[in-house]
Protein backbone atom coordinates (compact mmCIF):
# COMPACT_ATOMS: atom_id res chain seq x y z
CA UNK A 1 0.00 0.00 0.00
CA UNK A 2 1.60 3.50 -0.78
CA UNK A 3 2.12 6.36 1.91
CA UNK A 4 -0.57 7.90 0.30
CA UNK A 5 -3.43 5.02 -0.03
CA UNK A 6 -2.02 4.22 3.67
CA UNK A 7 -3.21 7.78 4.87
CA UNK A 8 -6.36 7.91 3.31
CA UNK A 9 -7.32 4.39 5.31
CA UNK A 10 -6.04 5.69 8.94
CA UNK A 11 -8.38 8.68 8.27
CA UNK A 12 -11.17 6.52 7.09
CA UNK A 13 -10.83 4.75 10.08
CA UNK A 14 -10.53 7.38 12.22
CA UNK A 15 -13.18 9.39 11.12
CA UNK A 16 -15.36 5.83 11.37
CA UNK A 17 -14.28 6.13 14.72
CA UNK A 18 -15.26 9.91 15.52
CA UNK A 19 -18.67 8.78 14.40
CA UNK A 20 -18.76 5.79 16.81
CA UNK A 21 -17.99 8.66 19.56
CA UNK A 22 -20.48 11.05 18.27
CA UNK A 23 -23.22 8.23 18.48
CA UNK A 24 -22.33 7.05 21.62
CA UNK A 25 -22.88 10.49 23.06
CA UNK A 26 -26.16 11.79 21.01
CA UNK A 27 -29.11 9.94 19.71
CA UNK A 28 -31.25 11.94 17.45
CA UNK A 29 -34.02 12.68 20.37
CA UNK A 30 -31.18 13.72 22.91
CA UNK A 31 -29.48 15.53 19.82
CA UNK A 32 -32.65 17.66 19.15
CA UNK A 33 -34.10 17.55 22.51
CA UNK A 34 -30.54 18.42 24.47
CA UNK A 35 -28.04 20.23 22.21
CA UNK A 36 -30.62 21.93 19.57
CA UNK A 37 -32.25 23.36 22.41
CA UNK A 38 -29.43 24.72 23.75
CA UNK A 39 -28.14 26.24 20.53
CA UNK A 40 -31.63 27.72 19.53
CA UNK A 41 -31.76 29.29 23.24
CA UNK A 42 -28.36 30.97 22.84
CA UNK A 43 -29.14 32.44 19.94
CA UNK A 44 -32.11 33.53 21.28
CA UNK A 45 -30.18 34.49 24.43
CA UNK A 46 -28.36 37.15 22.37
CA UNK A 47 -31.24 37.95 20.31
CA UNK A 48 -33.53 38.95 23.04
CA UNK A 49 -30.96 41.81 24.00
CA UNK A 50 -31.24 43.54 20.36
CA UNK A 51 -35.44 43.46 21.27
CA UNK A 52 -34.53 44.66 24.98
CA UNK A 53 -32.39 47.29 22.82
CA UNK A 54 -35.48 48.40 20.71
CA UNK A 55 -33.76 47.64 17.26
CA UNK A 56 -34.74 45.10 15.01
CA UNK A 57 -31.55 45.98 12.72
CA UNK A 58 -29.78 44.40 16.23
CA UNK A 59 -31.85 41.68 16.81
CA UNK A 60 -30.91 40.28 13.17
CA UNK A 61 -27.20 41.49 13.46
CA UNK A 62 -26.86 39.06 16.76
CA UNK A 63 -29.20 36.48 15.83
CA UNK A 64 -27.00 35.64 12.29
CA UNK A 65 -23.52 36.51 14.23
CA UNK A 66 -24.45 33.84 17.37
CA UNK A 67 -25.89 31.48 15.02
CA UNK A 68 -22.73 31.34 13.20
CA UNK A 69 -20.36 30.98 16.31
CA UNK A 70 -22.33 27.87 16.92
CA UNK A 71 -20.36 26.30 13.96
CA UNK A 72 -17.10 27.87 15.44
CA UNK A 73 -17.96 25.90 19.10
CA UNK A 74 -18.87 22.86 17.42
CA UNK A 75 -15.82 23.18 15.25
CA UNK A 76 -13.17 23.63 18.63
CA UNK A 77 -14.60 20.97 20.26
CA UNK A 78 -11.80 19.19 18.44
CA UNK A 79 -9.40 20.06 20.45
CA UNK A 80 -10.89 17.39 23.48
CA UNK A 81 -9.81 14.34 21.21
CA UNK A 82 -6.62 14.43 22.94
CA UNK A 83 -7.96 14.71 26.51
CA UNK A 84 -10.11 12.11 25.23
CA UNK A 85 -8.06 9.83 24.36
CA UNK A 86 -5.04 10.58 27.56
CA UNK A 87 -8.52 9.82 29.94
CA UNK A 88 -9.50 6.49 27.72
CA UNK A 89 -5.68 5.59 27.88
CA UNK A 90 -4.97 4.86 24.41
CA UNK A 91 -2.91 8.08 23.60
CA UNK A 92 0.32 6.27 24.47
CA UNK A 93 -1.07 3.75 22.33
CA UNK A 94 -1.33 6.18 19.35
CA UNK A 95 1.68 7.63 19.77
CA UNK A 96 3.47 5.02 19.40
CA UNK A 97 2.06 4.11 16.74
CA UNK A 98 3.52 4.64 13.18
CA UNK A 99 0.93 6.79 11.94
CA UNK A 100 1.31 10.52 12.98
CA UNK A 101 -1.06 11.35 15.85
CA UNK A 102 -2.58 14.35 13.81
CA UNK A 103 -3.53 12.39 10.80
CA UNK A 104 -5.47 10.23 13.56
CA UNK A 105 -7.00 13.38 15.18
CA UNK A 106 -7.97 15.89 12.62
CA UNK A 107 -9.73 13.14 10.74
CA UNK A 108 -11.40 11.82 13.71
CA UNK A 109 -12.71 15.09 14.62
CA UNK A 110 -13.76 15.90 11.09
CA UNK A 111 -17.59 15.23 12.05
CA UNK A 112 -17.43 17.77 14.54
CA UNK A 113 -16.98 20.62 11.27
CA UNK A 114 -20.09 19.22 10.02
CA UNK A 115 -21.70 18.78 12.79
CA UNK A 116 -21.22 22.72 13.59
CA UNK A 117 -22.07 23.71 9.85
CA UNK A 118 -25.61 22.04 10.51
CA UNK A 119 -25.96 23.25 14.22
CA UNK A 120 -25.05 26.82 12.85
CA UNK A 121 -27.44 26.33 9.83
CA UNK A 122 -30.55 25.00 12.50
CA UNK A 123 -30.07 27.19 14.52
CA UNK A 124 -30.19 30.09 11.67
CA UNK A 125 -33.23 28.80 10.02
CA UNK A 126 -35.15 28.19 13.15
CA UNK A 127 -34.49 31.48 15.09
CA UNK A 128 -34.57 33.73 12.32
CA UNK A 129 -38.12 33.18 11.48
CA UNK A 130 -39.02 33.06 15.45
CA UNK A 131 -37.50 36.56 15.60
CA UNK A 132 -39.15 37.76 12.31
CA UNK A 133 -36.06 38.01 10.00
CA UNK A 134 -36.52 38.38 6.28
CA UNK A 135 -34.47 35.07 4.74
CA UNK A 136 -34.04 36.69 1.24
CA UNK A 137 -34.26 33.36 -1.30
CA UNK A 138 -32.32 31.91 -3.13
CA UNK A 139 -29.63 34.15 -1.90
CA UNK A 140 -30.23 32.47 1.62
CA UNK A 141 -28.77 29.39 -0.12
CA UNK A 142 -24.87 31.04 -0.51
CA UNK A 143 -24.93 30.74 3.63
CA UNK A 144 -24.81 27.08 3.68
CA UNK A 145 -21.39 26.75 1.90
CA UNK A 146 -19.87 29.84 3.68
CA UNK A 147 -21.05 28.31 7.15
CA UNK A 148 -19.49 25.28 6.00
CA UNK A 149 -16.01 27.10 5.68
CA UNK A 150 -16.67 28.88 8.92
CA UNK A 151 -16.79 25.49 10.68
CA UNK A 152 -13.94 24.50 8.78
CA UNK A 153 -11.37 27.12 9.93
CA UNK A 154 -12.94 26.53 13.30
CA UNK A 155 -11.85 22.82 13.03
CA UNK A 156 -8.78 23.52 11.99
CA UNK A 157 -8.00 26.05 14.80
CA UNK A 158 -9.02 23.40 17.32
CA UNK A 159 -7.12 20.78 16.15
CA UNK A 160 -4.08 22.81 15.83
CA UNK A 161 -5.21 23.51 19.60
CA UNK A 162 -5.64 20.05 20.10
CA UNK A 163 -1.96 19.80 20.28
CA UNK A 164 -1.23 23.03 22.53
CA UNK A 165 -2.92 20.66 25.03
CA UNK A 166 -1.74 17.94 24.43
CA UNK A 167 1.69 19.15 25.41
CA UNK A 168 0.23 21.49 28.07
CA UNK A 169 -2.41 19.32 29.27
CA UNK A 170 -3.28 21.12 32.66
CA UNK A 171 -4.51 23.97 30.78
CA UNK A 172 -7.15 21.86 28.96
CA UNK A 173 -10.13 23.24 30.96
CA UNK A 174 -8.98 26.58 30.34
CA UNK A 175 -8.26 26.70 26.53
CA UNK A 176 -11.70 25.16 25.92
CA UNK A 177 -14.14 27.88 27.95
CA UNK A 178 -11.72 30.95 26.85
CA UNK A 179 -11.72 29.80 23.29
CA UNK A 180 -16.06 29.85 22.76
CA UNK A 181 -15.87 32.85 24.77
CA UNK A 182 -13.49 34.64 22.72
CA UNK A 183 -14.31 34.26 19.50
CA UNK A 184 -17.79 35.58 20.54
CA UNK A 185 -15.75 38.80 21.97
CA UNK A 186 -13.66 39.06 19.50
CA UNK A 187 -14.87 38.31 15.61
CA UNK A 188 -17.67 40.81 15.26
CA UNK A 189 -20.24 38.38 16.63
CA UNK A 190 -21.92 41.24 18.41
CA UNK A 191 -20.58 44.07 17.88
CA UNK A 192 -18.83 45.10 14.41
CA UNK A 193 -15.04 45.02 14.27
CA UNK A 194 -14.75 48.76 14.13
CA UNK A 195 -16.06 48.58 17.68
CA UNK A 196 -12.82 47.50 19.36
CA UNK A 197 -9.40 49.01 19.07
CA UNK A 198 -7.11 48.48 15.62
CA UNK A 199 -5.28 45.79 16.91
CA UNK A 200 -7.90 43.65 18.12
CA UNK A 201 -9.60 44.04 14.42
CA UNK A 202 -6.26 42.64 13.27
CA UNK A 203 -6.26 39.65 15.59
CA UNK A 204 -9.29 39.00 15.44
CA UNK A 205 -8.97 38.73 10.97
CA UNK A 206 -6.87 35.92 11.54
CA UNK A 207 -9.54 34.13 14.17
CA UNK A 208 -11.86 31.31 12.92
CA UNK A 209 -15.59 33.29 12.01
CA UNK A 210 -14.44 36.96 11.84
CA UNK A 211 -13.94 36.87 7.58
CA UNK A 212 -16.20 33.88 7.23
CA UNK A 213 -19.17 35.80 9.19
CA UNK A 214 -18.54 39.13 7.14
CA UNK A 215 -19.46 37.19 3.95
CA UNK A 216 -22.38 35.74 5.83
CA UNK A 217 -23.88 39.03 6.65
CA UNK A 218 -22.91 40.81 3.04
CA UNK A 219 -25.30 37.46 1.57
CA UNK A 220 -27.64 39.09 3.95
CA UNK A 221 -27.02 43.19 3.18
CA UNK A 222 -27.19 42.37 -0.29
CA UNK A 223 -23.11 42.72 -1.00
CA UNK A 224 -21.80 42.27 -4.42
CA UNK A 225 -20.80 39.14 -4.85
CA UNK A 226 -16.96 39.86 -5.12
CA UNK A 227 -16.77 41.09 -1.79
CA UNK A 228 -18.35 37.92 -0.17
CA UNK A 229 -16.08 35.80 -1.89
CA UNK A 230 -13.25 37.67 -0.77
CA UNK A 231 -14.06 37.39 2.62
CA UNK A 232 -15.06 33.56 1.94
CA UNK A 233 -10.98 33.14 0.71
CA UNK A 234 -9.62 34.66 3.56
CA UNK A 235 -12.05 32.66 5.81
CA UNK A 236 -10.49 29.71 3.41
CA UNK A 237 -6.94 31.27 3.63
CA UNK A 238 -7.26 31.29 7.50
CA UNK A 239 -8.39 27.38 7.34
CA UNK A 240 -5.23 26.60 5.36
CA UNK A 241 -3.08 28.62 7.94
CA UNK A 242 -3.90 26.79 10.91
CA UNK A 243 -4.18 23.44 9.13
CA UNK A 244 -0.67 24.29 8.73
CA UNK A 245 0.33 25.27 11.99
CA UNK A 246 -1.29 22.00 13.53
CA UNK A 247 0.72 19.95 11.13
CA UNK A 248 3.87 21.92 11.44
CA UNK A 249 3.64 21.36 15.29
CA UNK A 250 1.31 18.42 16.59
CA UNK A 251 3.77 15.98 15.93
CA UNK A 252 6.79 17.82 17.68
CA UNK A 253 4.36 18.30 20.59
CA UNK A 254 3.55 15.05 20.89
CA UNK A 255 7.27 13.71 20.70
CA UNK A 256 7.97 16.05 23.65
CA UNK A 257 5.33 13.98 25.80
CA UNK A 258 6.31 11.02 24.59
CA UNK A 259 10.31 12.22 26.20
CA UNK A 260 9.27 13.60 29.18
CA UNK A 261 6.48 10.14 29.58
CA UNK A 262 3.49 13.56 30.37
CA UNK A 263 0.99 11.43 27.79
CA UNK A 264 -1.13 9.73 30.14
CA UNK A 265 -2.52 10.31 33.73
CA UNK A 266 -0.46 7.80 35.28
CA UNK A 267 2.57 10.03 34.62
CA UNK B 1 -12.98 27.89 35.35
CA UNK B 2 -15.92 29.55 34.55
CA UNK B 3 -14.28 32.31 36.60
CA UNK B 4 -12.07 32.63 33.88
CA UNK B 5 -14.89 33.33 31.13
CA UNK B 6 -16.36 36.23 33.38
CA UNK B 7 -14.31 38.80 31.90
CA UNK B 8 -14.94 38.05 28.39
CA UNK B 9 -17.90 37.96 28.76
CA UNK B 10 -18.85 41.34 30.52
CA UNK B 11 -16.66 42.73 27.39
CA UNK B 12 -19.49 41.14 25.30
CA UNK B 13 -22.41 42.37 27.38
CA UNK B 14 -20.84 45.78 27.79
CA UNK B 15 -20.08 46.59 24.17
CA UNK B 16 -23.52 45.60 23.09
CA UNK B 17 -25.43 48.02 25.10
CA UNK B 18 -22.96 50.43 25.02
CA UNK B 19 -22.38 50.28 21.20
CA UNK B 20 -26.23 50.59 20.94
CA UNK B 21 -26.13 53.55 23.25
CA UNK B 22 -28.08 52.34 26.03
CA UNK B 23 -25.57 53.13 28.70
CA UNK B 24 -28.94 53.04 30.81
CA UNK B 25 -28.72 49.27 30.43
CA UNK B 26 -25.58 48.83 31.52
CA UNK B 27 -26.92 47.21 34.86
CA UNK B 28 -27.95 44.70 33.08
CA UNK B 29 -24.49 43.62 31.24
CA UNK B 30 -22.96 43.74 34.96
CA UNK B 31 -25.08 41.51 36.30
CA UNK B 32 -25.46 38.96 33.53
CA UNK B 33 -21.93 37.83 33.65
CA UNK B 34 -21.99 37.08 37.76
CA UNK B 35 -25.55 35.20 37.35
CA UNK B 36 -23.84 33.09 34.72
CA UNK B 37 -20.78 32.73 37.08
CA UNK B 38 -23.18 31.69 39.39
CA UNK B 39 -24.94 29.27 37.68
CA UNK B 40 -22.10 27.46 35.53
CA UNK B 41 -19.94 27.12 38.48
CA UNK B 42 -22.77 25.68 41.50
CA UNK B 43 -24.95 23.36 38.56
CA UNK B 44 -21.82 21.99 36.12
CA UNK B 45 -19.15 21.67 38.77
CA UNK B 46 -21.00 20.70 42.00
CA UNK B 47 -23.28 18.69 40.18
CA UNK B 48 -21.07 16.31 39.70
CA UNK B 49 -19.98 16.11 43.18
CA UNK B 50 -21.55 12.54 43.92
CA UNK B 51 -20.65 11.06 40.47
CA UNK B 52 -16.67 12.39 41.36
CA UNK B 53 -17.13 11.05 45.15
CA UNK B 54 -17.90 7.67 42.98
CA UNK B 55 -14.87 8.01 40.95
CA UNK B 56 -12.68 8.47 43.50
CA UNK B 57 -13.88 5.63 45.68
CA UNK B 58 -14.94 7.82 48.68
CA UNK B 59 -18.70 7.48 48.53
CA UNK B 60 -18.99 4.76 50.68
CA UNK B 61 -17.10 6.53 53.28
CA UNK B 62 -19.46 9.28 52.76
CA UNK B 63 -22.69 7.19 53.45
CA UNK B 64 -21.54 5.19 55.90
CA UNK B 65 -20.61 8.99 57.70
CA UNK B 66 -23.46 9.60 60.63
CA UNK B 67 -24.18 12.93 58.34
CA UNK B 68 -26.85 13.78 56.71
CA UNK B 69 -25.24 12.62 52.63
CA UNK B 70 -27.32 15.41 51.39
CA UNK B 71 -26.35 18.00 53.82
CA UNK B 72 -22.94 17.25 53.58
CA UNK B 73 -23.38 17.81 49.48
CA UNK B 74 -25.07 20.89 50.39
CA UNK B 75 -22.42 21.96 52.35
CA UNK B 76 -20.21 21.19 49.50
CA UNK B 77 -21.60 22.95 46.94
CA UNK B 78 -22.39 26.28 48.61
CA UNK B 79 -18.62 26.20 49.54
CA UNK B 80 -18.32 26.11 45.45
CA UNK B 81 -21.03 29.01 45.03
CA UNK B 82 -19.49 31.24 47.43
CA UNK B 83 -16.26 31.56 45.34
CA UNK B 84 -18.69 32.24 42.75
CA UNK B 85 -19.31 35.92 43.73
CA UNK B 86 -15.63 36.72 43.02
CA UNK B 87 -17.46 37.57 39.61
CA UNK B 88 -18.59 40.21 41.02
CA UNK B 89 -15.07 41.55 41.31
CA UNK B 90 -14.14 40.72 38.15
CA UNK B 91 -16.89 42.46 36.45
CA UNK B 92 -16.54 45.53 38.30
CA UNK B 93 -12.57 45.70 37.50
CA UNK B 94 -13.56 45.18 33.41
CA UNK B 95 -16.42 47.35 34.08
CA UNK B 96 -14.55 50.38 35.42
CA UNK B 97 -11.02 49.24 33.28
CA UNK B 98 -12.11 48.69 29.87
CA UNK B 99 -15.04 50.97 29.72
CA UNK B 100 -15.00 53.39 32.52
CA UNK B 101 -18.40 52.77 34.11
CA UNK B 102 -18.79 52.64 37.97
CA UNK B 103 -21.23 50.61 39.44
CA UNK B 104 -23.69 52.17 41.68
CA UNK B 105 -24.94 50.04 44.65
CA UNK B 106 -28.42 52.33 44.95
CA UNK B 107 -29.63 49.37 47.96
CA UNK B 108 -26.74 48.17 48.87
CA UNK B 109 -28.42 45.72 51.72
CA UNK B 110 -30.78 44.54 48.93
CA UNK B 111 -27.73 43.79 46.81
CA UNK B 112 -26.17 41.76 49.34
CA UNK B 113 -29.07 40.21 50.96
CA UNK B 114 -30.48 39.01 47.02
CA UNK B 115 -26.71 37.45 46.25
CA UNK B 116 -26.50 35.27 49.46
CA UNK B 117 -30.30 34.38 48.67
CA UNK B 118 -29.03 33.66 45.10
CA UNK B 119 -26.04 31.58 46.38
CA UNK B 120 -28.53 29.44 49.14
CA UNK B 121 -30.88 29.01 46.01
CA UNK B 122 -28.49 27.62 43.65
CA UNK B 123 -26.72 25.26 46.43
CA UNK B 124 -29.89 24.12 47.02
CA UNK B 125 -30.97 23.56 42.79
CA UNK B 126 -27.43 22.12 42.48
CA UNK B 127 -27.91 19.14 44.85
CA UNK B 128 -30.93 18.22 41.93
CA UNK B 129 -28.01 17.88 39.37
CA UNK B 130 -25.70 16.09 41.71
CA UNK B 131 -28.42 13.73 41.82
CA UNK B 132 -29.36 13.50 38.49
CA UNK B 133 -25.84 12.80 37.16
CA UNK B 134 -25.97 9.87 39.18
CA UNK B 135 -29.42 8.49 38.56
CA UNK B 136 -29.14 8.94 34.77
CA UNK B 137 -26.60 8.37 32.37
CA UNK B 138 -28.27 10.44 29.74
CA UNK B 139 -28.43 13.31 32.45
CA UNK B 140 -24.98 13.84 31.70
CA UNK B 141 -25.67 14.41 27.66
CA UNK B 142 -28.15 17.21 28.30
CA UNK B 143 -25.45 18.72 31.19
CA UNK B 144 -23.75 21.24 28.34
CA UNK B 145 -27.61 22.10 27.46
CA UNK B 146 -28.48 23.54 31.01
CA UNK B 147 -26.87 26.82 30.43
CA UNK B 148 -28.77 29.11 27.41
CA UNK B 149 -32.04 27.77 28.04
CA UNK B 150 -31.61 28.72 32.19
CA UNK B 151 -30.08 32.20 31.22
CA UNK B 152 -33.08 32.97 29.13
CA UNK B 153 -35.59 31.65 31.23
CA UNK B 154 -33.83 32.96 34.21
CA UNK B 155 -34.05 36.26 32.81
CA UNK B 156 -30.24 36.57 32.71
CA UNK B 157 -29.74 39.38 30.79
CA UNK B 158 -33.13 40.52 29.15
CA UNK B 159 -35.81 40.43 31.29
CA UNK B 160 -38.63 37.75 30.98
CA UNK B 161 -41.39 40.31 30.03
CA UNK B 162 -39.64 39.93 26.98
CA UNK B 163 -40.04 36.29 26.19
CA UNK B 164 -43.58 34.97 24.68
CA UNK B 165 -46.31 35.09 26.94
CA UNK B 166 -46.37 31.13 27.55
CA UNK B 167 -42.90 30.54 28.53
CA UNK B 168 -43.44 33.03 31.44
CA UNK B 169 -44.87 30.82 33.98
CA UNK B 170 -42.26 28.73 33.22
CA UNK B 171 -39.67 31.12 34.12
CA UNK B 172 -41.26 32.23 37.44
CA UNK B 173 -40.29 29.09 38.39
CA UNK B 174 -36.62 29.72 37.90
CA UNK B 175 -35.33 31.31 40.97
CA UNK B 176 -33.07 32.93 38.54
CA UNK B 177 -36.00 35.13 37.14
CA UNK B 178 -36.56 36.78 40.89
CA UNK B 179 -32.51 36.86 41.53
CA UNK B 180 -31.65 38.50 38.47
CA UNK B 181 -34.85 41.29 38.35
CA UNK B 182 -33.75 42.28 42.35
CA UNK B 183 -30.33 42.39 41.57
CA UNK B 184 -30.66 44.90 38.80
CA UNK B 185 -33.21 46.73 40.74
CA UNK B 186 -30.80 47.06 43.85
CA UNK B 187 -28.60 49.01 40.86
CA UNK B 188 -31.50 51.36 40.01
CA UNK B 189 -31.91 54.66 42.01
CA UNK B 190 -36.23 53.86 41.98
CA UNK B 191 -37.74 52.59 44.77
CA UNK B 192 -37.98 48.24 44.90
CA UNK B 193 -41.42 47.52 45.46
CA UNK B 194 -42.40 44.41 47.15
CA UNK B 195 -38.27 43.33 47.69
CA UNK B 196 -39.54 40.34 50.86
CA UNK B 197 -41.86 38.97 49.05
CA UNK B 198 -39.05 38.82 45.78
CA UNK B 199 -36.23 37.17 48.13
CA UNK B 200 -39.09 35.03 49.96
CA UNK B 201 -39.94 33.43 46.23
CA UNK B 202 -36.05 33.17 45.87
CA UNK B 203 -35.59 31.32 48.94
CA UNK B 204 -38.27 29.54 48.52
CA UNK B 205 -37.38 27.90 45.03
CA UNK B 206 -34.09 27.18 45.81
CA UNK B 207 -35.49 25.04 49.03
CA UNK B 208 -37.38 23.68 46.63
CA UNK B 209 -34.74 22.18 44.99
CA UNK B 210 -32.77 21.39 47.84
CA UNK B 211 -36.03 19.24 48.84
CA UNK B 212 -36.60 18.04 45.43
CA UNK B 213 -32.59 16.89 45.40
CA UNK B 214 -32.50 15.34 48.70
CA UNK B 215 -35.33 12.76 48.09
CA UNK B 216 -33.46 12.21 44.39
CA UNK B 217 -30.04 11.50 46.35
CA UNK B 218 -31.69 9.02 48.64
CA UNK B 219 -33.71 7.43 46.25
CA UNK B 220 -30.05 7.25 44.45
CA UNK B 221 -28.24 5.88 47.47
CA UNK B 222 -30.74 3.39 48.32
CA UNK B 223 -30.36 2.02 44.35
CA UNK B 224 -26.08 1.59 44.71
CA UNK B 225 -26.31 0.52 48.06
CA UNK B 226 -29.10 -2.18 46.83
CA UNK B 227 -27.36 -3.42 43.93
CA UNK B 228 -23.51 -3.23 45.32
CA UNK B 229 -22.28 0.08 42.66
CA UNK B 230 -21.75 2.61 45.54
CA UNK B 231 -18.25 2.42 43.98
CA UNK B 232 -16.82 1.51 40.47
CA UNK B 233 -14.63 -0.95 41.92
Amino acid sequence: MSALATTVNVMHHAFRAGLADYRAIFTWKSWLAGWMVRVIAQVAFFALIGERLGDDQKTFYLLVGNSILIAAVVGVFSLNMTTAERWAGTLPLLVASPSSPVIVFSARGSYLAVDGALSALAALFVAGPMFGMDLPWPRVLAVVPLTAVVALASYCFGTFLAGIVFRFRSINGLVVLTTHVSLMAACGVNVPLSYYPEALEWLSRVLPVTNGLLAIRGVFDGADVATILGNAALEGAVAVGWMTVALATFNQLASRGRRDGSLDYGA
Amino acid sequence: MPLVTVPLFTVTFLAVVRHAGRDDLTAYAVMAPVLIALWQLSLLDSGEIIEADRWQGVLEVVIAAPANVSTVVLGRVFAVTAVAFLAFIEVWFVARALFGVTIEFHHPGLFLLTLAASGLAMSGTAVIMAALFVLARSARTFQNSLSYPFYVLGGVLVPVSFLPDWLEPLSSVVFLSWSADLLRDSLDPAPVSGAAVRLGMVLALGTGGFVIGRLLLRRILNRVRADGTVGYA
